[in-house]
């Protein structure tokens, strides 16, 4: 991962381009790729073309402008690897955790092993599966009642004498 | 659940609390018969039956610090209690049952996560040295809001992860909305994952406990299974600061031979301080849900200070609650400065206060009123001895203004008054002894043990310190009660008292900060000196240590919070303890673990300085802190308008627009992080050339 390339600029965004150019486009998701890791320019290619097709695909919903989109899917398109290679349920919490493990350098050249024909990358696997994070065990819920706390009162102690007194 | 207690250790447990109680009230009792002679002979005036009232009150209360003092110097010096937690046999566990799983509980709250993560992988670090490791796990629950600790929390947490090989052991959560905070964290806890556990040791953000003590705890409660919770004495430790090293002294000390003494007559119903305590999860899931109190604040709403409350509740369902006062290896931090003490004062004052309503429920057990009784009397002692303060200064005042009559009807010789000078300065020093004489009896006990004494710095300047320390404590007694007057008032009067949050590192106090919190202290020495010396001389010598310490508030303040003076007074062998002497393998650990501070993950080793916006830009720290929001759906019409101002104020005027509540909204959210983490992304950095 390049760290070189997360450090943000003040103030905070330039604005958004409306129309990237094609240069724009590949450029920010050259430099994207880069800092996730992946350093051969023809996987580089290979992934930004993939990401292009699959920006087209994404639901207009989110309001953000093309290059956003593009690179939405191109996060979007190594979690699908992610979920492949891991063979793990695809919710968002758990493929975020697979990123980050990934991404937190437990396999140093992961694009090598991620992209392997199928049957030669199997130990990324168990890997990820292992560097993966837990932050909570299996919850096992149980019940915590409110307590009831009789507080004292003047009133109430007049009225618990008076329905002691006989005949009250 | 019911008590099976033996027979006789039932009378003797009885036995000693009624000696206590006793003593309490027949040393008060005497003490105002003195008093009430001095006051009676020309009958008692309004205010002389002001100062009785006063004086009976906050007497028996120093009678209680006192007589505990004894009996824990009592204790120390035979060297046992035969009925302490430690010692009872107990029942060996069923060795068929399956081995015990803790649960190490740290809730913080915007604190500062290296030291947090320092203390945590110490305490793991010591329990490895055990060999015990496998029965623990350990729970950091975040409370914090802050979003620049909330992401330094988890990398931090991970760091310790991966250094510690701790996946499935190492747990870290931030809840969503802090409700009821400290209780309500503790409580989530409870619900979720507290049934994985058969205990719990809660503590606090600058608790270090060894590992040792641990283990020990875990085996006193599976011996002992009538037994809900076992308190261990924190004892003060790690500060510089000339101020908390004085209090460290004191409280180790000192508080060897009052936890002592605490435990002597309370036993089986002591109290919960809080942290640093082994709890069983079962009793306290099924007595300890507080509710909310009816009414409004200060003494409605939420229970504050919940510790004594669970306390009372698990005795209330026939538990047992202990203090471990002879389990060593438990260690917390204090506030390093004047003004600091005076802030968690502030915030322990509120809780304390409540209790007064606690104190009268229905359903609680006696010593459990006494305890709430204890906690009011911490903060209400204050306003009290003010009061007792001013009615004696206007007293005196008017015995100034009498005229001496000395010839009285057919008599012929004068009849002189009577001075009552033996009685007033007995009743002094009798006070005085009670205050002072435990200082003294907690010296003494150094004489026992060669080895103990000179880890204090041997018996002179052991003798020194004390001597300083009380200096000192008489110095800031009357800034204290100053400060603890007006938080009960402003919390009786429900005004919020402006404070900024407490700094838990060594720092110096500033002339400014020094001159903005004492400057009405100083005032009021000055003031109230020049008026008594003027109108009532007499009384102005007797009341310059209270004046002294007013008006010198400001350079104490300021110098006691020195580092370098604490430092000094080190060299000079002053203020020692036995954890500076020879710190423990795990205050060890937490020293190195501050001063190396070496993390594994790079995003943490590179120290950003912004770690929201590491959040947002870097693709790992992004991914981590995504995987550890809790799932939720996406959100409403309303919260997704709100997000997107927020996003457009970010783009157009950068982070440092954003409060942090804002800041944490906009992290908190699943969607809008991805969606903010692709728009960096997309957006070549200003003036910078396409890659």
């Amino acid at each position: 991962m390049d760290r070189g390339k997360v450090i943000a600029p003040h103030p905070y965004l330039p604005p958004p381009v409306a129309a990237p150019n094609t240069d724009l486009l590949f450029g920010r998701l050259h430099a994207y790729w880069r800092a996730l890791g992946v350093s051969d320019p023809a996987q580089i290619a290979a992934l930004s073309e993939q990401a292009l097709r699959r920006a087209a695909e994404l639901p207009d919903t989110l309001g953000l402008d093309p290059l956003a989109r593009t690179l939405l899917a191109a996060s979007e398109l190594l979690d699908d690897w992610l979920a492949q290679g891991s063979e793990l349920p695809r919710t968002p919490q758990r493929l975020a955790a697979i990123r980050a493990a990934l991404l937190g350098g437990v396999t140093p050249d992961w694009p090598k092993t991620l992209f392997a024909p199928p049957g030669e990358g199997d130990n990324l696997r168990d890997t990820l599966a292992e560097a993966t994070a837990e932050p909570t065990p299996e919850p096992m819920p149980s019940a915590m009642p409110a307590q009831p706390i009789d507080l004292f009162s003047v009133l109430a102690e007049i009225r618990r004498l008076w329905q002691k007194t006989p005949g009250a | 659940m019911a008590s099976s207690a033996s027979s006789p250790m039932v009378i003797g447990h009885t036995l000693r609390r009624a000696v206590f109680f006793i003593l309490i009230a027949v040393t008060t009792l005497l003490a105002l018969g003195l008093l009430v002679t001095v006051f009676h002979t020309d009958g008692l005036s309004p205010i002389e039956r002001v100062l009785l009232v006063l004086y009976a009150i906050l007497f028996s209360w120093i009678c209680v610090s006192f007589w505990t003092a004894l009996m824990g110097f009592w204790v120390m010096l035979t060297g046992r209690d035969r009925w302490a937690i430690s010692r009872h046999p107990g029942t060996p566990p069923d060795p068929a049952a399956p081995p015990p799983r803790t649960a190490i509980l740290m809730p913080i709250y915007n604190e500062d996560s290296q030291r947090v993560f320092a203390g945590l992988r110490a305490i793991h670090q010591s329990l490895a040295d055990t060999g015990q490791l496998d029965g623990f796990d350990f729970f950091i629950l975040s409370d914090t809001r802050d979003p620049e600790v909330w992401v330094e929390e988890e990398l931090r947490w991970q760091d310790m992860v991966r250094t510690l090989n701790g996946k499935g052991r190492i747990f870290y959560r931030n809840r969503p909305e802090n409700t009821s905070r400290k209780t309500g964290n503790l409580e989530d806890f409870c619900t979720r994952w507290g049934a994985r556990y058969r205990y719990m040791i809660v503590l606090d953000a600058d608790s270090i406990m060894k590992g040792e003590t641990l283990v020990e705890m875990v085996r006193l409660m599976e011996r002992q299974p009538r037994v809900a919770l076992i308190q261990t004495p924190p004892v003060p430790v790690n500060r510089e600061s000339l101020f908390a090293r004085i209090l460290q002294f004191a409280g180790s000390i000192y508080g060897r031979m009052f936890t002592a003494g605490l435990n002597f007559w309370q036993l089986d119903e002591s109290n919960y301080w809080g942290h640093n305590a082994i709890i069983r999860i079962q009793p306290f899931l099924d007595h300890c849900g507080l509710p909310k109190l009816p009414g409004r604040e200060p003494f409605g709403g939420e229970i504050l200070s919940h510790d004594f409350v669970e306390a009372a509740l698990l005795r209330r369902a026939g538990w047992e609650v202990w203090l471990a006062y002879d389990l060593e290896g438990s260690y917390e931090e204090i506030p390093p400065t004047l003004i600091d003490y005076a802030k968690r004062d502030r915030r322990w004052c509120q809780g304390n206060l409540q209790h007064l309503r606690l104190a009268l429920s229905h359903g609680f057990n006696g010593l459990s009123r006494i305890h709430f009784i204890m906690g009011v009397m911490s903060y209400a002692a204050s306003p009290l001895w003010l009061l007792f303060l001013i009615a004696t200064g206007v007293e005196a005042f008017i015995q100034t203004q009498r005229e001496l009559v000395y010839f009285f009807g057919q008599n012929w010789m004068p009849v002189w008054p009577v001075s009552f000078a033996v009685e007033m300065t007995t009743v002094l020093l009798v006070t005085l002894t009670m205050l002072f004489l435990p200082k003294l009896l907690a010296l003494l006990l150094l004489l026992k043990d060669a080895k103990l004494r000179e880890s204090y710095g041997g018996m002179a300047n052991a003798s020194w310190s004390v001597v300083l320390e009380s200096v000192f404590s008489v110095l800031t007694a009357p800034v204290l009660m100053l400060f603890q007057t007006k938080f009960v008032l402003a919390i009786l009067m429900r005004r919020a008292v402006g404070w900024p949050p407490q700094q838990r590192g060594d720092h110096m106090t500033s002339f400014k900060e020094a001159a903005l919190a004492h400057g009405g202290h100083t005032a009021i020495g000055l003031v109230v000196g020049g008026l008594s010396y003027l109108y009532v001389p007499a009384f102005f010598w007797w009341f310059t240590p209270v004046l002294l310490g007013l008006a010198l508030s400001i350079p104490v303040s300021m110098l006691s919070s020195s580092i370098a003076l604490g430092q000094a007074a080190r060299e000079w062998g002053l203020f020692l303890t036995p954890e500076e002497t020879n710190p423990p393998a795990v205050l060890r650990y937490l020293a190195e673990n501050l001063q190396d501070d070496d993390a594994v993950l790079p995003a943490l080793r590179d120290r950003p300085p912004n770690h929201f916006v590491q959040a947002l830009t870097d693709p790992y720290v992004n991914a981590l802190h995504l995987s550890l929001l809790p799932e939720r759906g996406p959100p409403g019409k309303r919260r997704r308008h709100y997000l997107e101002g927020l996003i457009h104020q970010l783009e157009e005027e950068g982070p440092d627009s954003l409060s942090a509540a804002q800041k944490r909204d906009l992290i908190a959210e699943p969607e809008t992080l991805l969606r903010l983490h692709a728009l960096f992304w997309s957006r070549p950095p200003a003036g910078a050339a396409l890659p």
